[in-house]
């Protein structure tokens, strides 16, 4: 294996943008700036909340139009790793607007979907521009971590049900 | 670790089976119906043992099936092998790249309004 992250389910991009390493980095922390790229064209998305330090919390809204009519998606996670313009990684799970994670077979996707992706975004400079290499992994559901508790916290929780 | 291996053999011969113009034609032929290696081969301008060398890679890959009762050996398709090329993450790809396009529109845009702006000072 390559990489404790898992080197099979992962996509990794790699761009350089012509602009200072210091504009990439608030790309991805600056909840204004994140709004204005990361959702797709005609989205709107409040960031309800953006803690950008380790084990602070993110939770954001993509808000789309759909011909059925306006649907909301909320997207919960955890800053894991925060080296300012060096290394930013975070988790991401599909929640309600309170922050509880849904699993994605509850919200319609194919299954094999993992309930919470990791992204790492790293930042090099080049001169004036940047490096910037994105990989957005799987977190296998029996892995340590905070899934692993929540998992964990719901087993017993069931367990706890079933003994009263 | 030897999983891994295997999958990647596998996910290989897919990449390779599917690398080929004529297979991909006899894979979207056998989409529609499943088809013998004669109805397979008239469309090309291909001899029958060359046509069965491809359908031969397409079986290697675990993307043909063939009849064994049959009198004709029909071959059928199987898509699961092409399942294992699109996982959750590679769908994922190009939501990326449109966003990181976005990003890099917005960057432009930000870049021709500090212009402006330094032009105003």
């Amino acid at each position: 294996m390559i990489d404790s992250g898992g080197s099979q389910d992962a996509v990794r991009i790699e761009r350089t943008f012509d602009a200072p390493v210091d504009l990439i980095w608030q790309m991805w922390t600056d909840p204004e700036h994140f709004a204005a790229w990361y959702g797709p064209a005609g989205a709107t998305m409040p960031v309800a909340e953006m803690d950008v330090r380790v084990g602070g919390t993110r939770l954001v809204c993509i808000k789309v139009t759909t011909p059925n009519g306006p649907m909301q998606m909320w997207f919960t996670g955890e800053y894991r790793e925060v080296i300012a313009n060096k290394r930013l990684v975070y988790t991401e799970s599909m929640s309600n607007e309170n922050g509880d994670i849904i699993a994605p077979s509850d919200m319609g996707m194919p299954s094999g979907h993992p309930t919470t992706t990791e992204v790492r975004v790293e930042l090099e400079v080049l001169g004036g521009r940047t490096k910037m290499v994105m990989t957005h992994i799987g977190i296998p559901a029996d892995s340590p971590g905070a899934v692993g508790w929540a998992m964990a916290i719901d087993k017993l929780a069931a367990h706890i049900d079933t003994q009263r | 670790m030897t999983t891994t291996v295997d999958n990647e053999n596998r996910l290989s011969e897919t990449f390779a089976a599917l690398a080929n113009p004529t297979r991909r034609a006899i894979l979207a032929h056998l989409a529609r119906d499943e088809a013998t290696v004669n109805e397979l081969a008239a469309p090309f301008e291909l001899t029958l043992p060359a046509i069965s060398k491809h359908i031969k890679a397409l079986e290697r890959a675990g993307l043909v099936t063939r009849g064994h009762l049959a009198q004709y050996r029909p071959c059928a398709l199987d898509a699961s092998p092409l399942a294992e090329v699109a996982t959750w993450a590679e769908q994922y790809r190009p939501v990326w790249e449109a966003r990181f396009d976005r990003m890099d529109d917005y960057l432009g845009r930000l870049r021709s309004q500090r212009v402006t702006e330094g032009h105003d000072d």
